[in-house]
């Protein structure tokens, strides 16, 4: 007899209330005890999916089936009393409990009408020794480091008895040597007889953690197929619908004179992860200088310096050949800086903002969409529709807020606006981070292109691929110094640059 | 989205019709004739076109009051002065209009100018305690209140006080400073229009000018702001001067239009009636003028209760509390700023899954 699969999905359909049509007839199964991954671009139907196995959205159409028998998940605490786990993009943590507290809420132990706190330490110590999983039990949750943080996450999901743990994209807030600890630790889980659903968008990831693959488009099944029988092509191929991405070209665009110098710079912050120690710098017109570092190196404090949020405590910058000291970052935008900010919801836009309200911020003051105090509001409409178009921002309409959007969509948004001032400077801070791969392709191609009109753009990203698809030199950030230069051409690799980025070595 | 904010404001006005008619039908139903008591305060501001009157001309500083909390607000200020600022820019007014030698057309505007500019202090200091060293402009505003009462009863009692009139209040106000009736058999004046006025063209403001969408901006959220390189002090700062021009300028109009004499010997709470009004109307100038209404209506109906039944005043004052808890706590349900300043400014970001619950049309 064989055991029928933990999960199936027949013919599972999703349609919101806006009319949109997140999940058409998907069917597949995740056997039992397997690492199975979930391709597709962001909107693809891979959250909806997920959300529907967790019993935060209830299916259109269709049925979940759990060990063979159609399932009506009304509630994620049905979900968890199936032996479902989920462990979220964003942390549903309390920042300011312990972890013990945080792992226990919900289900404490009890002494009487008091929480027995002893048996909940022990019960953390015991799960977290059980599956490798280490971290301390007695710290606020906020004094963790992202990675420690998704530990407790799978921690408490682990601790209601799951069978099924999903993990929704969890190496987008991780550094590489933290990914490759996850992945061990998820293998460790999956021996221990777990079933894991991985849902990614980095093939690299998926081809060395997972054995089977089932891939989303626009709310479809595309594909469905164990890892060993499919090329990274063929999934690429499922994953865009059309060829595999195309590789950005670096061209042969030349570097001009230095847009942005930095000469000794310093910043003495509070925090020890902005610190900058005697940054020498020179950013050219028409170059993508690339800075690789493992998060944490220095690269806030670098672009607050940049943008004019903070002053240097020591040294120059300098934008044109002039000493910017003491401008902030409106003066700064007037010599044409442009920034993706690397958090785009926090920084980037307004998600309560209509699309016209976040795409016209800073260039409503623009001759063109004010006549004195008043908006001209038509015209904001308007280009903002060009702007949709252009940049093939999926969206309902320009007067649908923000918070409508996909990462992707809303990043390239944000893009249509920072590059739509033609800017002389651009500070690209994981400009693709989280997002699907057809809207990273684009973004890289628009940086390739504004490289190619003169502008001097740095490039921040945790992404090597994109870091060294897209840089024509490259620095790296080591505890606040560049610990090495380099310039970019088919010999450098990210493992030359691994040892630099971890303080290891001086690389030449 | 004002159609979403109409949607909300009709169920917070559904709500406040069953909280007041728990409170209201068991003590009715002790009373010889229940079904009167309901239909006075239900119906009774309708009867009698005085009684109408009473609910505009209570509206209309709420009105004012409310646009200015929502001005304030919508930058993201949460700046109470506007009670102090009614208060003082109430007396302000009358001192001028007292004090000052005008000819008769210009003691009105004169003196509500005066009025709005002393008055906006109350929320104009906390503004730049905020903008200069960053304090909380909630906590400051809310002391400055007192301050501005007691300041204001000291003037009252020293300078303008009337030792003919046997209580502690001012001279009377000129009859050529008042401000015209307009409705034959109520008080309605002259500053109804004003304040409806006001409310258009302080949605104008917020919605389609660039000081307002900037100062939205910075409301919703300030990295965005700073992210753009607005300049998020003044921004703020401006904010809370128009709000305390508007609250202050409201007291003035109040005086001038329905009072003989300064006479407050309290704050008088329209400030309060104007925040409750704005959370109402969800901060929308336009939906201010319903919500003020609203308040407004209650309010008579439960003073004609309290008057003509042998219902204790405490009841209304009941009535008027649970009013304020539902507004106000269907509002944290929705207002994001809100939100905020009840975790704690600038708490963690914990990422808000609104949980969508739909049924599937089969």
């Amino acid at each position: 007899m064989t055991t029928p699969p933990v999960v199936a999905f027949a013919g599972v359909s999703k349609t919101y209330g806006n009319g949109t049509l997140a999940l058409d007839g998907v069917s597949f199964e995740i056997a039992s005890g397997v690492i199975h991954a979930i391709c597709g671009e962001n909107g693809a139907g891979k959250s909806s999916l997920m959300k529907i196995l967790f019993g935060l959205e209830q299916p259109s159409a269709g049925a979940v089936m759990i060990d063979g028998e159609a399932v009506v998940i009304a509630s994620p605490r049905i979900a968890a009393a199936k032996g479902i786990g989920m462990v979220h993009q964003h942390f549903s943590l309390v920042p300011s409990l312990t972890v013990t507290e945080n792992i226990v809420l919900g289900q404490e132990p009890r002494r009487g009408a008091l929480i027995d706190r002893a048996a909940a330490r022990q019960r953390v110590i015991a799960l977290a020794e059980r599956y490798n999983l280490h971290v301390d039990p007695d710290v606020a949750v906020r004094t963790l480091s992202v990675a420690a943080q998704q530990k407790v996450e799978i921690l408490k999901a682990l601790s209601r008895d799951v069978r099924v743990l999903i993990l929704d994209e969890p190496t987008a807030v991780l550094t590489p040597p933290e990914t490759d600890e996850l992945f061990e630790r998820l293998r460790d889980l999956r021996a221990a007889g777990l079933t894991i659903l991985f849902i990614s968008h980095k093939l690299r990831e998926v081809r060395a953690l997972a054995s089977h693959v089932t891939v989303l488009r626009a709310g479809r099944l595309a594909g469905d197929a164990p890892l060993s029988a499919i090329g990274d092509d063929a999934i690429a191929r499922l994953v865009m619908g059309q060829a595999a991405r195309p590789e950005p070209k670096r061209g042969d665009r030349q570097a001009g004179a230095a847009t942005v110098t930095l000469e000794g710079v310093s910043l003495a912050a509070r925090d020890a992860a902005d610190r900058l120690s005697g940054i020498d710098l020179a950013i050219h017109a028409g170059e993508i200088l690339g800075v690789a570092g493992v998060d944490g190196s220095g690269q806030r404090g670098l672009v607050s310096l940049l943008t004019g949020r903070l002053q240097p405590s020591s040294g120059a910058i300098g934008y044109h050949g002039e000493p910017v000291a003491g401008l902030g970052t409106a003066a700064l935008r007037r010599r044409g800086l442009a920034h993706l900010p690397a958090d785009r919801f926090h920084d980037g836009g307004s998600k309560r903002m209509s699309l016209i309200e976040n795409a016209m911020a800073g260039a409503h003051r623009l001759a063109a969409f004010s006549a004195g105090p008043f908006l001209k509001r038509q015209a904001m409409e308007a280009r903002t529709a060009a702007m949709i178009d252009e940049y093939n921002v999926r969206a309902p309409g320009p007067r649908a807020p923000l918070s409508a959007l996909s990462g992707g969509n809303a990043q390239k948004l944000i893009a249509a606006r920072e590059f739509a001032t033609e800017p002389r400077f651009l500070i690209a801070d994981q400009p693709t981070r989280g997002i699907d791969v057809a809207a990273a392709a684009f973004l890289h191609e628009r940086l390739s292109e504004l490289a190619g009109r003169g502008c001097a753009i740095l490039l921040i990203t945790a992404d090597l691929d994109e870091l060294l698809a897209l840089s024509d030199r490259i620095v790296v950030l080591h505890a606040g110094r560049i610990v090495a230069r380099m310039e970019n051409g088919p010999g450098l690799t990210p493992e030359r640059l691994g040892p630099a980025m971890l303080g290891l070595e001086a690389a030449a | 989205m004002i159609r979403s904010a109409l949607v909300s404001l009709v169920v917070t006005a559904i709500l406040l019709v069953l909280v007041v008619g728990i409170v209201l039908v068991p003590i009715a139903m002790r009373l010889p004739d229940p079904l009167a008591v309901l239909d006075m305060f239900v119906f009774g501001p309708f009867r009698n076109p005085r009684h109408a009157g009473n609910i505009v001309e209570m509206a209309t500083p709420a009105m004012l009051c409310g646009l200015a909390v929502a001005i304030m607000f919508r930058a993201g200020m949460f700046n109470l002065g506007v009670e102090g600022a009614f208060f003082l820019g109430g007396l302000a007014t009358v001192a001028t209009v007292l004090v000052v030698p005008l000819p008769a057309f210009a003691m009105a505007p004169v003196g509500l100018l005066v009025g709005a500019v002393v008055g906006s202090s109350i929320c104009a200091v906390p503004g730049y305690l905020k903008a200069r060293y960053e304090a909380s402009e909630l906590v400051s505003s809310l002391m400055l209140n007192f301050a501005a009462l007691f300041v204001g009863l000291f003037i009252v009692n020293y300078f303008l006080r009337d030792p003919a009139a046997g209580a502690m209040v001012s001279y009377k106000i000129p009859v050529d400073a008042r401000l015209p009736r307009l409705v034959a058999g109520t008080r309605i004046h002259l500053g109804t229009v004003v304040a409806v006025a006001a409310c258009l063209v302080g949605a104008v403001y917020l919605f389609m000018t660039r000081g307002g969408y900037e100062s939205r901006i910075v409301g919703l959220n300030p990295s965005f702001a700073a992210h753009l390189g607005l300049p998020i002090r003044w921004i703020t700062l401006r904010a809370q001067l128009i709000g305390g021009l508007i609250a202050a300028g409201a007291g003035g109009i109040e005086m001038l239009g329905l009072y003989q004499r300064f006479s407050w010997q309290s704050l008088p709470g329209n400030g309060w009636t104007g925040v409750v009004a704005a959370i109402l109307a969800r901060d929308n100038p336009i939906l201010i003028i319903p919500a003020a209404l609203f308040l407004s209506y209650l309010q008579v109906g439960g003073d004609l209760i309290a008057r003509n039944f042998d219902v204790p005043s405490e009841a209304v004052g009941l009535i008027q509390a649970l009013v304020l808890l539902v507004v106000t706590s269907s509002a944290i349900m929705r207002n994001p700023r809100l939100m905020r300043l009840v975790q704690g400014r600038g708490g963690a970001a914990r990422p808000a899954e609104p949980k969508a619950v739909e049924r599937s049309p089969a």
